[in-house]
């Protein structure tokens, strides 16, 4: 099913009658935006070092290979394996050959939008594993069997009652609307799923190619529990998520929490470099890091590479008037708001998506938030005229716009034209705006500015 | 973001770009510009070969035809020393997007450059402007306070915030921000015909702050938001709006008569 | 046919001109009272910080928050300062197990009401401690339990991120922990609840000699 703007809209008018979501909404990306601008006017030299990570994410994509490649060899030297998958399909193989071989049944996952990307969850349960999400707010949704609305904030559009119920039909046991409650009941029986869980899978924040390590971020702790108990840990990571030096992960660090929630940094860093050593007291016996392409390489080199340096922050969609109101399952994406509306296109199709470059005003409010000061409104651009070469845009719409440039190209013929749409606005007039064809548009003003400038003035 | 300041205008003569939407829709907009602007001492000459500065093609993708609406407007501009809009958008139109809209063809490229660094939106050019030539103020002003709305261009791409605030300032009018001055407020211009909902919801929003100023009257420097925001107001259940919504150069103009 | 891996190496050819990566980040947060912005960044995390002069002092302070707590059983890194401190604690009655001394020590950290280790460094701008996991030293001491008291000297402190992974040398452990605060979330109508899966309370008793 393609994202039209009828979909687009349709999803996003059910998100704008609902007040609860709307409040909801508007509390999160409000706060989150506000503690992000605390957070980095906290640093003595936010604007600089945001300009330092552009250039290192700008240098790290233009040799990627490269970077890969190192990564690749010093995560063998620390015992990982390390898994390519060119597209969503071979990603999922690669997956389920490991879980097969080892005779797995029961799965946690941490939080993955990569995982979400190439529909993990329902391959594995359809090859009949046992999958449970441990992020908190990615559990409720699967509980609820919902797509996550948010980035950073899955479960955003849900009350606190309706996550009772959903913990009560899982469990059976009565469950208290009351936040703490539920809380606790989440830690106690997550719990027990990790300690019984024969295979973590987790997403990757970056990967450093200097030592083969990969970072994990958290404030739950659910992605320590993922990479740390089960005896094997499958970490699947975009190719992108590069970082070639400890350097550049330090900086990426910086920025990445501050930029997401304002915190300066997560409240778990975990920094994985290979399995356990033989003298090690825990930790997986296996790692398998599977590095996804899934359109990714394809950007490279274009106009529509600098989309790679995102790294998945949200800001963006604090920021974003558009997202605030719609919500993010209008998108119907894993990736929403201004990333979401750049990248969902690039990766999975133009045509699958044909409303999503349009899902925005270009007010550029996303560029001003992104660490890496992604120029979004640019490629949202790049992304119509892609459109309009493909001929996306309704045969109607294109002689729309070529009759205006007919009709302003010359003067003149501005003026006989306006004259007879004045003629034909008349029955469709209300007050100031015009009502036609479904459409509101403002009314022609009875006479134009030009008209009052040739008798008031020169030329 | 690079350095678009426009340079110091040199000669009293500018030329007025009113915009297809002030020409068409809100040719108030113009008058008031064009008789403030005298006020100050400025001739105004409107080159009547003007039409479209092509924001709306290059928005929506269409960009041959934007193009040709970008070459046809420095054609019309370029013989004069500066141009002066009341449109932040279409400002930053021509001093952002004309040059990189133009890069293939390194002669119409220059021409562009040109033309962007003399190019200001009425604000700016007021704040530049020898304000000796500034009418003397009637004795004592009618008490106005106002709600600014930073108009997503020309906050952004042009970072011209303060000037609008100054221009007001300089004819008594008391400033009260809202709580997100510079968040959009929906028009984007075919955003509002594609998706109509969600514009009027942001539009909505912005006049709920707006109204949360206890300013009178909420002023932009932005046609396009300007007619949003008045359809937007119209529309509310029937109530009456709580304030006024004026153009920057409508407001200007009144309190310096 | 060519592997997942060459085809996507082939389609990442090396651009023409490639930029350099940049010098590193050359600029430092330094902070006058190192104590004092360790204490207030994990303090802004929900996590507490006690000041004592010695070990003796720490190990004290530690019973007495084991005591107030509730705690019983204790699981321990196997960490100089850990160990010298256990001792204390199990001749104040508290039961604690060390990596090698159960038969399933994983299990004794998920019935543990608090876990006990030390840290490598602690990153004053950011409130943050560095643990490394490896011979003798438990992921999941600082994980499972409920209460997680780590013991750091000030003579650990070091400024902020940049200056720790600049004096990174050798090998990375399998695994190194940032730890800023106990666990939270906010997952549920965007409230924020202190203790979800990992450590409820993150307790750093600070040794300044």
């Amino acid at each position: 099913m393609t994202t039209t703007v009828r979909n687009f809209r349709q999803t996003a008018r059910i998100a704008l009658d609902d007040i609860r979501l709307q409040n909801a909404l508007d509390g999160a990306t409000g706060r989150f935006r506000k503690e992000r601008d605390q957070a980095l006017q906290e640093l003595p030299d936010a604007e600089a070092l945001r300009d330092h990570f552009k250039v290192v994410r700008d240098a790290t994509l233009a040799d990627l290979g490269a970077h890969l490649r190192e990564f690749e060899s010093n995560a063998l030297k620390a015992g990982a394996h390390v898994h390519w998958a060119s597209d969503a399909a071979a990603a999922r193989e690669v997956i389920l050959a490991i879980a097969r071989r080892n005779g797995v049944r029961k799965i946690v996952k941490s939080k993955s939008m990569a995982a979400e990307e190439i529909e993990l969850n329902a391959a594995l349960e359809g090859a009949g594993f046992e999958v449970i999400e441990t992020d908190l707010g990615e559990r409720i949704v699967q509980l609820a069997g919902e797509p996550p609305s948010h980035i950073i904030a899955p479960a955003i559009h849900k009350t606190k009652e309706q996550v009772a119920e959903l913990f009560q039909a899982e469990s059976g046991e009565p469950a208290p609307a009351e936040i703490q409650a539920l809380t606790e009941i989440a830690r106690r029986r997550l719990r027990q799923v990790f300690l019984q869980a024969d295979l973590g899978i987790s997403g990757g924040n970056l990967a450093v190619a200097e030592t083969g390590s990969l970072v994990l971020v958290s404030n739950e702790g659910n992605a320590r529990m993922v990479t740390s108990l089960p005896r094997i840990h499958i970490a699947l990571i975009g190719i992108e998520k590069i970082a070639p030096t400890w350097d550049a992960a330090a900086v990426w660090l910086s920025l990445l929490a501050r930029s997401a929630t304002g915190q300066p940094l997560s409240i778990y860093t975990s920094i994985l470099t290979g399995p356990r050593r033989p003298d090690d007291v825990d930790g997986p016996e296996e790692v398998h890091i599977v590095l996804l392409d899934n359109g990714r390489s394809r950007l490279v080199g274009t106009k529509f590479e600098e989309a790679l340096q995102c790294i998945r922050c949200g800001a963006c969609l604090n920021a974003c008037p558009v997202y605030r109101e719609a919500g993010g399952h209008a998108y119907a994406s894993p990736y929403s708001g201004p990333i979401g509306a750049v990248i969902s296109p690039l990766l999975f199709g133009l045509k699958e998506y044909e409303a999503l470059p349009h899902a925005s005003t270009l007010c550029g409010a996303c560029l001003e938030v992104c660490p890496v000061r992604i120029d979004l409104p640019r490629m949202l651009i790049a992304l119509r005229q892609a459109s309009v070469s493909v001929g996306l845009p309704s045969g109607n719409e294109v002689r729309a716009f070529r009759s205006a440039a007919w009709i302003l190209a010359k003067p003149a013929r501005l003026k006989w034209v306006r004259w007879l749409l004045r003629v034909l606005q008349t029955p469709f007039k209300r007050g100031s705006r015009v009502l036609i064809l479904g459409f509101n548009l403002p009314a022609l003003a009875a006479t134009p500015f030009r008209n009052w400038q040739r008798k008031h003035g020169r030329r | 973001m690079k350095d678009i300041t426009a340079v110091q205008p040199t000669s009293s003569t500018v030329a007025l770009f009113a915009t297809c939407m002030v020409d068409q829709f809100l040719p108030e907009a113009g008058i008031a510009t064009t008789r403030l602007l005298e006020r100050f001492g400025v001739q105004v000459e409107f080159p009547q070969s003007q039409t479209c500065c092509g924001q709306p093609f290059f928005n929506s993708g269409h960009r041959p035809e934007a193009i040709a609406r970008v070459k046809a407007t420095i054609a019309s501009l370029e013989s004069y020393e500066a141009v002066v809009l009341p449109s932040g958008s279409c400002s930053a139109m021509i001093k952002v997007e004309y040059s990189h809209l133009l890069e293939e063809d390194p002669g119409w490229k220059l021409r562009a450059e040109n033309l962007s660094q003399r190019t200001f939106e009425l604000s700016e050019f007021l704040a530049v402007w020898n304000a000796s030539t500034a009418p003397r103020s009637p004795g004592t002003r009618t008490q106005l306070s106002a709600t600014y709305h930073d108009s997503c261009h020309m906050c952004r791409l042009l970072g011209l915030r303060s000037q609008p605030r100054q221009a007001l300032a300089a004819t008594g009018v008391e400033l009260l921000e809202m709580a997100e001055p510079d968040r959009c407020c929906g028009f984007g211009g075919s955003f509002s015909i594609r998706m109509p909902e969600i514009a009027r919801a942001m539009g909505v929003e912005k006049l709920h702050q707006a109204e949360r100023s206890g300013a009178q009257v909420l002023v932009t420097a932005d046609p396009g938001c300007l007619l949003h925001l008045r359809q937007c107001a119209d529309s509310q259940d029937g109530r009456p709006p709580l304030l006024g919504i004026e153009h920057l150069a409508s407001v200007l103009e009144e309190r310096t008569r | 046919m060519n592997s997942d891996r060459e085809q996507i190496l082939n389609r990442l050819s090396r651009r023409a001109i490639v930029p350099d990566l940049p010098a590193g980040w050359s600029s430092r947060r330094r902070f006058e009272d190192l104590a004092g912005r360790f204490e207030h960044a994990l303090q802004a995390a929900r996590g507490e910080v006690y000041r004592v002069g010695s070990l003796e002092q720490a190990a004290g302070k530690i019973a007495s928050i084991f005591e107030q707590a509730g705690v019983e059983r204790v699981v321990c890194n196997r960490e100089p300062v850990v160990v010298e401190i256990g001792v204390s604690l199990v001749r104040s009655g508290f039961e604690l197990t060390f990596p090698g001394e159960a038969v399933d020590f994983r299990s004794a950290c998920a019935g543990a009401q608090a876990g006990l280790t030390a840290a490598v460094a602690g990153l004053v701008e950011t409130g943050t401690l560095v643990l490394h996991g490896g011979p003798g030293c438990s992921r999941l001491v600082s994980l499972l339990p409920a209460i997680h008291i780590a013991v750091l000297a000030s003579s650990q402190f070091t400024g902020d991120l940049f200056t720790w992974t600049s004096r990174r040398a050798g090998k990375m452990p399998a695994a190194t922990t940032l730890i800023s605060g106990p666990s939270k979330t906010a997952d549920i109508e965007q409230t924020m609840t202190i203790g979800m899966h990992g450590p409820k309370r993150l307790i750093v008793i600070l040794i300044e000699e």
